[in-house]
């Protein structure tokens, strides 16, 4: 198979997956759930040749219907899509794991539409991470956020609607201001191809292409939920079904950043602005994130809603380290990227096999849970402790190499916010961990709960562990990204 | 600027309806007006992506023995096309939770709904 | 107050977007980087090598035709979406008391005459747009949504059973899915014939393929489009 067949491959299969799933389904959905995890291991496959491809040879494409760009559609994969691979697992994972809790929780007429939505929703990330068309980039991010708005409501409690239409409305005002600046770069450049924009854009009108990279910023900052623009986060992912809340913390906000780098790519390569002040506002907002998240975080009761706001948080780090544009808080920011969506999917689906187990989500309910359910909770405490970014495990090295990148770019400040913003996360992080193993339970039934079942052990062990091994051989992923990132910030030293 | 801006009335128009667009969803109560100020501002977006394709005394871009330039240009109008469906979707979706919502709570007032919280 | 604070937040939002619109190139003129840059190739050699005289359909089944997939895809989504919140209701839900009982208005004389009348010509104008969308305006997408509408009044007219028996469960469910499975199967099938997924043959002699995958690309659209919003609109009516 030549690789640009197996790029068209990594997308197609799992929408073709995603289209027949209701279909396959039957009535009753049972055989919806092994059908979209069949599809998920074949998709992982692919993914898995193709970063190995992109390792051996650098970036490549796929020209869609024998269209030499700019006049067809491309697809590119380059080290920043090499996130397809952290999508294929956590979206591998959390259809295992969902075996167990839609059974329990879903009507049985929606299982077939839940597996189906989940499946395009992880298809609309492959797509958004694998084109190099800013067209084709704003379709699967609309695939991606649909079904996102409807997974948060398909428990169909009333507190989940009203979180989906929140959601829903900051999510389509924030595509159309996309759209909206996807319009007026074609008007400068008359192109779609994100590389051709990138030439064409260098002699344009400045003040249309500031509007056009505004509005893109608005725009994904939504959907990454940057500070202030965060509002409809916590209340969806806290409310949304453990499985889905894991996709949309770990993986779905993480579009909105890579939509980011995809931006940056086009701007510095044009040359046509000088980005430095919306690189301030954003290092600014970043720090302002990462110490309210965890300011907000420190308040929770509710263990998910904390989970929620410590995204805020890290999406708080990631924002500072790509704001800095310096060699190591661009590579560190990219590296976050894929760790935090492992951390948290840790998190969540703990949470939620602990919730599926228990039926409580109150922190001060689940005292003393760690005595009946002894491997979640080591999970979730390896998952803490590396969102706190302890040496040993997957967050210290991004963090690190944050702060190293603000050191670098000469605003050691924001190290001092980094370090500061991680203090506050470890006070709820060890609040937590307390909760579970030191304080005598409230309600005395906690201590007969049995271990989660195997279907949602063995994802949260596999994705603990990978925090851990992550840690251990953080090294990889940083080299890998370093030639991407030292492309991207190429024009802005020479 | 005012020059300017007449010669590109168009997109100044559109500007105009985003603004109007984002005020209903600011500020309106009911879940359904808040959703047509979302519509009202989705018009806007593809209104100014189609007068992107227009050309003085263009004609419909399908070659035929008839056919004559100049034509518009076919891109914005394909691209809108997909826009359209991208926001029927979004509708469907939406009216689809509002109607849950009304189911549970009776109401689609977002002041009332907030209350019930 | 609050709509006092917005309308003044929006106008000093307007005046910078107003102000960069205004240094756009100008609208109408032909020099402009839209008209120099792509779209001259399509007007002028869309005919022979993408095989539809409607440059449109051209870019939105041939050009560009990757976005279309993906955007029966999200049509598709929508229809997932809404049967993933209105079908079936949780386990233990109670509606609350005074919730409108089902009982629809009775329709006026006038309007079924004229939606009975008018019914047949409908159905042929939406099949006359999904199969002459190459060469006029029109195309799948516009029969679809004919279509679907055609399926909404008769369902206002004869009510939800009838309209429903026309159309059998099991072939509706493949019907909502001929979009994105017809895509698929072009696709592959120009993966394997021409080397890329969605590729159309290019050369003259091969033009009359280009043109037939077209219009059966068309159809699928149209057929797959109508089924999917017709099925929304039943889903929502599920529940009332």
């Amino acid at each position: 198979m030549p690789a640009s067949a197996l790029l068209v491959g990594v997308i197609i299969i799992p929408l073709v997956g995603a289209v027949l799933t209701p279909v396959v389904g039957g009535r009753s959905g049972r055989a919806a759930g092994p059908w979209a995890l069949a599809v998920m291991l074949v998709t992982s496959a692919i993914a898995l040749m193709l970063i190995v491809h992109v390792a051996n040879v650098g970036p490549f494409s796929a020209y869609l219907g024998g269209w030499e760009p700019p006049y067809g559609i491309e697809l590119r994969f380059d080290e920043f899509s090499a996130s397809t691979s952290v999508i294929c697992l956590l979206g591998t994972l959390s259809i295992l794991f969902s075996f167990k809790y839609a059974e329990k929780e879903l009507p049985p007429e929606r299982i077939r539409y839940y597996y189906t939505l989940l499946l395009l929703n992880l298809t609309g990330m492959i797509g958004f991470v694998v084109t190099g068309d800013i067209f084709n980039l704003f379709v699967f991010m609309e695939i991606l956020s649909l079904s996102g708005y409807a997974l948060v409501a398909v428990s169909g409690e009333r507190t989940a609607e009203m979180a989906a239409f929140k959601y829903l409305i900051m999510g389509a005002v924030s595509s159309l201001m996309v759209l909206f600046a996807i319009g007026l770069l074609y008007a400068l450049t008359g192109s779609l191809n994100m590389a051709d924009i990138s030439v064409r854009l260098a002699g344009a009108e400045k003040a249309p292409a500031m509007l056009a990279i505004a509005a893109f910023t608005v725009g994904f900052m939504v959907k990454a939920a940057l500070f202030p623009l965060h509002i409809w986060l916590p209340d969806a992912h806290a409310i949304a079904p453990s499985p889905v809340s894991a996709i949309l913390s770990g993986l779905v906000v993480k579009t909105g950043l890579l939509g980011m780098i995809r931006i940056y790519q086009i701007y510095y390569g044009a040359k046509v602005l000088d980005l430095s002040a919306l690189n301030t506002v954003l290092v600014w907002l970043g720090a302002i994130s990462i110490v309210m998240g965890a300011f907000f975080a420190i308040f929770q009761e509710d263990i998910k809603m904390m989970l929620a706001y410590s995204t805020i948080s890290n999406v708080g780090y990631i924002i500072m380290g790509l704001g800095l544009a310096s060699q190591y808080g661009v590579i560190g920011a990219a590296v976050h990227i894929f760790n935090h969506a492992l951390i948290k999917a840790t998190l969540f689906l703990g949470a939620g096999a602990i919730i599926y187990r228990t039926g409580y989500r109150n922190l001060t309910d689940l005292r003393g849970i760690g005595r009946s359910m002894p491997l979640t909770t080591a999970a979730i405490s390896i998952g803490a402790i590396s969102i706190v970014g302890m040496p040993p495990t997957a967050g210290f090295l991004c963090k690190w190499y944050i702060a190293l990148g603000a050191v670098e770019a000469g605003q050691p400040l924001f190290a001092v916010a980094l370090v500061f913003g991680a203090l506050f996360i470890f006070v709820y992080y060890i609040r937590m961990v307390n909760t579970f193993y030191f304080q005598e339970p409230v309600h005395p039934e906690i201590l007969e709960v049995e271990e989660a079942p195997l279907s949602m052990l063995f994802p949260v062990l596999i994705l603990a562990a990978l925090c851990l091994i992550m840690g251990i051989l953080g090294r990889i992923p940083l080299s890998f990204v370093e030639p991407a990132v030292t492309r991207l910030l190429a024009p802005l030293g020479g | 600027m005012i020059a300017l801006l007449w010669i590109n009335l168009d997109y100044a128009a559109s500007v105009v309806l985003f603004c109007i667009g984002l005020y209903c969803v600011v500020t309106k109560n009911n879940l359904i007006k808040k959703f047509i100020g979302l519509n009202i501002m989705e018009t806007a977006v593809f209104a100014f992506i189609v007068a992107l394709g227009v050309v003085e005394g263009g004609d419909a871009p399908i070659m035929g023995a008839d056919a004559n330039a100049p034509f518009t240009n076919p891109i914005p109008q394909a691209l809108i096309l997909t826009g359209i469906v991208v926001a029927v979707s979004t509708t469907a979706l939406a009216l689809s939770l509002i109607i849950r919502i009304y189911q549970h709570c009776g109401t689609i007032e977002a002041d009332e709904l907030r209350e019930m919280e | 107050m609050k709509r006092a604070l917005t309308v003044a937040l929006l106008v000093v939002v307007a005046i910078p977007l107003l102000y960069a619109v205004a240094q756009l190139p100008q609208h109408g003129s032909p020099m402009t980087p839209p008209y120099t840059h792509i779209s001259p190739r399509y007007l002028e050699k869309g005919p022979e090598e993408a095989g539809a005289e409607n440059i449109v359909t051209d870019v939105i089944l041939n050009y560009r035709g990757f976005d279309t997939n993906g955007e029966v895809t999200v049509i598709f989504t929508s229809l997932a979406a809404v049967c993933a919140v209105l079908l079936g209701s949780r386990k233990g839900d109670e509606r609350p008391a005074g919730e409108p009982s089902s009982s629809a208005v009775p329709v006026s004389d006038v309007v079924s005459f004229v939606v009975r009348l008018l019914s047949p010509l409908i159905a042929i104008f939406a099949v006359y747009v999904m199969l002459f969308g190459h060469i006029s305006p029109g195309g799948g997408f516009q029969s679809g949504a004919i279509l679907a509408a055609l399926v909404i009044v008769t369902t206002v007219i004869v009510g939800r059973k009838q309209a429903e028996a026309l159309v059998p469960v099991r072939i509706r469910r493949l019907l909502q899915v001929a979009a994105p499975l017809t895509f698929f199967v072009v696709g592959v099938s120009g993966l394997f014939l021409f080397g890329d997924y969605l590729a159309y043959p290019k050369t003259e002699g091969q033009m009359w393929l280009a043109t037939a995958w077209l219009i059966v690309i068309g159809i699928g659209i149209g057929v797959g489009g109508a089924a999917v919003l017709a099925s929304i609109f039943w889903t929502m009516g599920d529940d009332s």
